[in-house]
């Protein structure tokens, strides 16, 4: 049984929510060893001076803020200390947000919010987010770090997924196409059919990793010592008119639905 | 797509000179019969407030890779990846033998379905990628762009990159196309992971009352400065207290992120991300940061403020907007 890694209180008006915290992913991914190509032996990594390739113990390490490419300021150990935020239990609300204003590029990494003592509190806030349609913008501290967070309701329980910060997070403006590439009017209503023939509901169950399934069958026929074929990727036919390559998915598609 | 309803305030041109980011992978979109050639560009930055790695005397310091047999330095050519078994056996796999595994995935994204975006939980989203064009002629590109914009629909398809199969989302936001990678469904729990209480129906005059204090804190747009990292304030100014005094000031030459993530194994080629997509995509692109404060150094930042007095007043006003946004985050 996955536990609880935090508890806080959600602060809003005159409410209080106390809740705990569990991470809302597990990790499958296959984990590799760096290795020494001709000898397998395992690497191991060291901290060198970039001057003189010397190796430097973990106690001479310090950090650094660089100012440019040529100047930083050293911080003591002493010194990033008093950058560590008060420790607090509040989970304060910013703002409710419709989800739209939040570009997916915002979302890092999803805990769920269990109910700590007052499942009806608890509940009411779930089910009054619910009837909102809302995020709510979140800031905490946990432990000795400053979080951002969007606050969701999912199937009937709360969710609080970390937000990457202002700075990390770019997007675009001004992109024009010149006027050869712009896409033409019948172009367009063709690309639409074929996305309306493949068009579908997100159903994640049916996405499985299939890659992994393979490399951990490979894993297994070398270990029993099996020689392993080595294919050769196809090469890609040329490549008709857009147009034509559009009609010709289409009835592709097509063709998929009826068998 | 509606989804960027926040208008970065980038109006200072600081703002928008380009992005220093990853290029990652080269592949093709297929979707249908119609192949589009793209570079995966990392799009999420490091934090502005990531440390480098120094020592007590204010060196430079890197990593360095050394085989625990020979105690020889090691480069990427030499390294290759092993498996432990749970009988303890070392099992060798090289990049060759990664790529056979799946040679088609390695090469393509196969769009395979397109859903509505909105019908993907936030739960899934877990990290954000640049498509830029990498072929000839863009129009391909333009098309699905405008057509997923069109119809407010997403695809979902998968690739492989560096040994791992990622599921993702191609998302068309401002003419520019991004994969954003997805989390498979079994790597996300469910709530009886955690034994958590049955889902019950609270009193509905508890659920009123919190309904109205979310209307009074509802909002039609974000504030930046809600989001904008904190830390970088606290760390401003102990920088500028060490750097008036002037012991702690360094000059290494060489400087390495403490906690770059993407690095050192192969990481990946730094590019500038405008640059590139004026090249490849479309000649008037600006890339635009939610938040970018004064530099903290303060011999530039007084340079800068010469600069600026110097010219006209016009653009006096335009760094005006800047501090102001400034103040709004020392708040929140």
């Amino acid at each position: 049984m996955a536990r609880a890694i935090w508890k806080g209180v959600i602060e809003l008006g005159r409410h209080s929510v106390g809740v705990k915290m569990y991470s809302a992913v597990e990790d499958h991914t296959v984990h590799f060893h760096m290795l020494h190509r001709t000898d397998d032996a395992p690497v191991e990594q060291h901290i060198i001076r970039k001057d003189t390739g010397k190796e430097v113990g973990k106690e001479e390490i310090r950090k650094a803020f660089a100012l440019n490419k040529t100047t930083a300021v050293l911080l003591e150990p002493a010194d990033l200390e008093k950058l560590v935020p008060p420790e607090s239990r509040d989970i304060h609300l910013c703002r409710f947000v419709a989800p739209s204003v939040l570009s997916d590029q915002w979302y890092e990494r999803p805990y769920y919010l269990g109910p700590d003592t007052d499942e009806d509190s608890y509940f009411a806030l779930v089910q009054a987010i619910e009837r909102k349609k809302v995020i709510g913008i979140a800031r905490w501290v946990m432990r000795k770090k400053r979080y951002v967070g969007a606050l969701s309701a999912l199937n009937g329980y709360l969710v609080m997924s970390t937000l990457r910060r202002a700075d990390q997070v770019l997007s675009f403006s001004g992109v024009e196409p010149a006027k050869t590439a712009a896409p033409q009017a019948s172009e367009l209503k063709l690309a639409e059919q074929l996305v309306s023939s493949i068009s579908a509901d997100f159903e994640p169950e049916q996405w499985h990793n299939e890659y992994r399934k393979r490399v951990c069958q490979l894993i297994e026929a070398k270990a029993r010592g099996e020689k392993i074929d080595r294919h050769v990727p196809k090469k890609r036919a040329p490549q008709a008119s857009l147009a034509e390559s559009l009609r010709a998915s289409i009835a592709a598609a097509k063709e998929k639905k009826v068998a | 797509m509606p989804r960027r309803k926040h208008s970065p305030p980038a109006t200072a041109p600081e703002a928008t000179s380009g992005a220093a980011v990853r290029s990652l992978w080269s592949g093709t979109i297929t979707f249908g019969l119609v192949s589009i050639p793209v570079d995966l560009l990392s799009a999420v930055r490091p934090r502005q407030t990531a440390l480098k790695l120094v020592d007590k005397g204010g060196h430079a310091l890197g990593r360095q890779y050394r085989c625990s047999k020979e105690n020889k330095r090691l480069d990427n050519d030499d390294l290759v990846r092993g498996y432990e078994t749970e009988a303890g056996k070392m099992v060798e796999i090289t990049d060759a033998e990664f790529e056979s595994v799946a040679p088609e995935m390695s090469a393509d994204i196969e769009l395979r379905n397109f859903v509505p975006l909105q019908q993907i939980p936030i739960i899934y989203f877990q990290k954000p990628y640049f498509l830029a064009p990498a072929g000839k002629s863009v129009k391909a590109y333009h098309l699905l762009a405008a057509t997923m914009e069109r119809t407010g629909r997403v695809a979902i398809g998968s690739f492989v990159l560096r040994g791992h199969e990622y599921l993702v989302a191609i998302v068309a936001d401002n003419g520019v196309l991004r994969a954003d990678t997805l989390r498979y469904a079994d790597e996300i729990r469910t709530p009886g992971a955690m034994d958590l209480p049955k889902r019950a129906k609270a009193p509905a005059k508890k659920v009123d009352q919190i309904v109205k204090e979310i209307d009074e804190l509802t909002r039609g747009e974000l504030d930046v400065a809600e989001l904008a990292d904190q830390d970088a304030r606290a760390l401003q100014q102990l920088v500028e207290a060490k750097q008036k005094e002037g012991d702690s000031v360094i000059h290494p030459s060489g400087l390495e992120a403490a906690d770059d993530l993407e690095a050192p194994a192969g990481g990946g080629k730094v590019i500038d991300l405008m640059a590139v997509l004026r090249k490849s995509l479309s000649k008037n692109v600006r890339v635009n940061n939610a938040e970018s404060g004064p530099p903290i150094d303060l011999a530039e930042r007084r340079a800068r403020k010469q600069k600026a007095t110097a010219k006209s007043p016009s653009r006096k006003r335009s760094t005006t907007p800047r501090k102001a946004s400034r103040k709004r985050s020392g708040r929140a």
